[in-house]
């Protein structure tokens, strides 16, 4: 048989335009090319303007992690003016991080991720009718209600930052909220609600505590099997349906993962270095290479730029290294010359390895043996590793998985803000460099500052969907999805579903999807062309 | 009922994300009460890839009829003026976008990139971005000053960084059940209805405006305007009267405005100096000064609160 080309533009339900080019040689992806189609140049803007600029400026990269980037943007300041951070300032943050974090979970699951597994591919399944019937958009019994309890852990972003998304309220030094106690109490009930309308009832089928302790991935397949609640809770499904679907038998990647990770804890980070982020970070950070843990050094990271439509520049810098990026011209998937140039990301790498970014790397690095007290210990998809692997099931599993633990954390912070504390210390303005970094939703998110002559001189952003859809290196080596597609069955070219699932199992981009079918009668309420 | 197609260009999603906060009416209602029917949705649209081309040949053909264009992002127009920084379903953005504005019923920009460009068209402006039918205060944008959509309609522009759920909703609504005659819209395309009082209507420190006591970050109380460079008094939008995700608003958790439904957003291009900080001559008068009023007849009324003994900050306690 021939092998076929198949060229998909655009991809969609991801964040950003993607593109992809896949070779397909009897049903099976041999060759996959991820191309990021679109350019703005939010780096070179930012360029001799005011220090502060990317507290405005980086939220608007992506509207999904704008809370993320600003953690990373206020974080690179604190580093390069040394300030100082109350305890309140860091709990608000990481109130902040985390509240985007928790919405992004049914969002995406439901918006993005579950209305795949409704289409028609896995019609012969004997779970298919169940799944159609709930995860259907607009008419599915649960979609709706996953969709509108996503609402409310941004209602709590807003009580301390204005509004979600788009706000600015981390600044260097502190934040810009004093909140009283009727923030915090309304912020408790918000919280409370998320817990009773979906979570409990809908998600879990069980309390949060009872989820909390499961370890390994025999705990979770007994979790299942449990009881009816938690046998049909809609994690249940996911769990019984990933299965029968075979999510868990393709969509592996690199296998190799990094973390920048995230929440800075509030007694641990009143002076912002460098140097000390890593120990007082409560979800680690690190690089797991498939066999050992590594820790995270942010020095070891470069960009790679042979097979992106920037001009040349030494292979393998570093950020705080590389130039401003200089636009080449670009040509559509159709026309691009793969062996050439090919995309608008770069290829970034860990050591020289590329590196899958995402929460599947999170829940890997707290199953480290090495986590300290402060840090998550969460020994589970240490084990889902060894007995599963890498795959779109583990991916998807790993991305859920976080909520109860999130929803937990955010209600201690909460308690333990000190109202008559201080929650920003005004920071002197001066020259020099700054690193800052998080875990958006959707994985490893850090930023770069050089500031000289009281403005910008250089700011590199690295985002986590540069990590995963990023092109070949300066040796070829492909990025993560492009890896993740090999190997990957297509059963009808027409409807390449697959390679949509592979690419949305990366945490991409979470918005509810306008198509439907009406689970009663069959009838599409929208036109999807077959 | 309408049929609505969104498209993303220069975009960040955050927009689309706004959208789905939206509440009276939510997304969901949007589509099962109010008749809207979107045809497709970059971040949500089922089909992919061909099927997604072949919609849109449809419709510019005339087969599939498209009621409103929903248009997220900025036109991006670089290098010299090919679009091809912003490829989408193997053409440059901006040549499907030119095709869809002679079918579509109404074009709705919503954001500041589609509204005139916002912080894609900050200099260098990188990606030659520009707005649907402006660019920063300009008239004319990518379609021209002159451009009406098939309902006769030149651009409507729901400004904002995001903009807010309910300028979106209401508006589609309208459309949907025929009714966008009753919406006015301004001389930079936004409708009256939510872009004619200022943020500073409803803000909580209005007293402390009115009197000169100012704040500061990491404080309750206290006017942001004379300090960190609040633009609320010279800012048209609800936000204070509707308030963001149920809750808050910038102002109220004590966060300056950043003007974002003014053309020119983010304003003075982020010149060194201007971010979260108020612009002053001689480091005592503010450069800016509330809509409707001289500067002189400001600087008068201002300093003779400044210096009233009487002025006591109107704070609320922590508790």
């Amino acid at each position: 048989m021939s092998i076929t080309e198949l060229n998909i533009s655009p991809v969609g339900r991801v964040e950003g335009d993607l593109d992809v080019k896949v070779y397909i040689d009897n049903g099976k992806v041999t060759r996959a090319h991820t191309q990021a189609a679109m350019f703005r140049g939010f780096e070179k803007i930012m360029e001799g303007k005011d220090p502060q600029s990317g507290l405005i400026v980086t939220p608007r990269i992506c509207g999904i992690c704008g809370g993320s980037h600003l953690y990373c943007a206020s974080s690179a300041l604190d580093t390069a003016w040394g300030t100082k951070l109350t305890p309140n300032a860091l709990l608000l943050r990481a109130i902040g991080q985390a509240s985007e974090t928790l919405q992004s979970i049914p969002r995406w699951f439901y918006a993005i991720f579950a209305t795949d597994l409704a289409n028609k591919k896995y019609a012969d399944k004997p779970l298919y009718k169940e799944v159609v019937k709930r995860w259907s958009a607009y008419v599915g019994e649960t979609f709706q209600v996953g969709l509108t309890a996503s609402g409310l852990p941004v209602q709590i972003y807003a009580l301390f930052g204005g509004q979600w998304p788009h706000s600015s309220y981390m600044v260097p030094g502190g934040v810009m909220c004093a909140p009283t106690l009727k923030d915090i109490t309304r912020a408790h009930a918000i919280l409370t609600q998320f817990k009773n309308d979906w979570l409990e009832p809908v998600w879990l089928g069980c309390s949060i505590e009872r989820y909390m302790e499961i370890k390994t991935w025999d705990d979770m397949l007994d979790w299942v099997d449990e009881n009816e609640s938690q046998k049909n809770s809609d994690l249940g499904l996911l769990i019984r349906a990933g299965i029968e679907f075979g999510l868990d038998k393709f969509g592996q990647g690199v296998g190799k993962f990094l973390a920048t990770g995230t929440y800075l804890h509030k007694d641990m980070y009143n002076n912002p270095t460098i140097e000390g982020r890593n120990a007082a970070l409560i979800s680690s950070s690190g690089f797991f290479d498939g066999e050992n843990y590594h820790e995270f050094d942010h020095m070891k990271i470069s960009e790679h730029v042979k097979h992106s439509w920037y001009k040349d520049q030494e292979d393998g810098l570093h950020p705080w290294d590389e130039p401003l990026p200089t636009p080449t011209k670009s040509q559509t998937l159709h026309d691009s010359n793969f062996d050439e140039k090919y995309s608008w990301s770069k290829a970034p790498r860990y050591d020289g390895h590329a590196a899958e970014a995402g929460p599947l790397a999170r829940v890997i690095m707290n199953a480290n043996p090495a986590n300290k007290d402060h840090q998550i210990q969460d020994p589970l998809f240490g084990d889902i590793m060894k007995k599963l692997g890498p795959s779109v099931f583990t991916r998807v599993l790993a991305r859920v998985h976080e909520a109860p633990r999130i929803y937990k954390f955010i209600e201690q912070w909460l308690s333990e803000i000190d109202l008559d504390g201080e929650f920003y210390i005004k920071p002197v303005e001066k020259d020099g460099k700054g690193f800052g970094a998080t875990e958006a939703a959707r994985g490893a998110l850090a930023h770069w500052i050089e500031i000289k002559d009281g403005v910008i001189k250089n700011y590199q952003v690295m985002a986590p969907t540069t990590w995963n859809v990023g092109p070949q290196d300066g040796d070829d080596n492909p990025g993560p999805i492009e890896t993740a597609l090999l190997g990957t069955s297509i059963e009808d070219p027409s409807d390449p579903v697959e390679v949509g699932i592979v690419a949305r199992s990366f945490d991409s981009c979470l918005v509810c999807t306008v198509h439907a079918h009406d689970a009663e009668s069959g009838v599409e309420l929208s036109r999807f062309k077959l | 009922m309408a049929n609505v197609l969104w498209l993303q260009g220069g975009a960040c999603s955050g927009n689309t994300m706004s959208f789905l906060n939206a509440e009276e009416p939510t997304v969901v209602e949007l589509i099962t009460d109010f008749g809207l029917n979107i045809l497709w949705h970059p971040t949500t649209g089922l089909q992919i890839g061909d099927q997604v081309q072949d919609l849109l040949k449809d419709i510019i053909s005339g087969k599939v009829q498209m009621d409103i264009l929903v248009y997220e992002g900025s036109i991006i127009q670089g290098p010299d003026n090919t679009g091809t920084m912003n490829f989408f379903a193997d053409r440059p953005m901006m040549d499907w976008v030119k095709d869809l504005s002679k079918v579509a019923g109404y074009v709705v920009a919503i954001g500041d990139c589609a509204t005139w460009g916002g912080i894609n068209a900050v200099a260098p402006n990188p990606s030659e971005s520009t707005g649907l039918q402006f660019l920063k205060k300009n008239k004319g944008g990518f379609l021209g000053a002159d451009y009406v959509s098939k309902g006769g309609l030149p651009v409507i522009n729901i400004p904002g960084c995001p903009a807010h759920p309910d300028w979106i909703t209401q508006i589609l609504v309208a459309i949907s059940v025929g009714r966008i005659g009753d919406v006015l819209i301004d001389d930079y395309h936004r409708p009256k209805t939510f872009f004619t009082n200022f943020v500073q209507d409803g803000c909580t420190n209005v007293t402390n405006f009115a009197q000169k006591v100012d704040g500061g970050f990491g404080r309750r109380g206290g006017c942001l305007f004379y300090e960190v460079g609040c633009r609320g008094p010279m800012t048209r939008a609800s936000c204070n009267n509707i308030l963001w995700n149920r809750q808050s608003s910038k102002t109220r958790s004590n966060h300056p405005c950043l003007g974002c439904t003014e053309p020119g957003f983010p304003h003075h291009d982020l010149k060194k100096g201007s971010v979260f900080n108020t612009m002053k001559y001689l480091g005592t008068f503010p450069k800016e000064v509330p809509e409707g009023r001289t500067k002189l007849a400001y600087y008068m009324e201002a300093g003779f609160q400044k210096v009233m003994p009487t002025n006591k900050p109107i704070t609320e306690t922590s508790k």
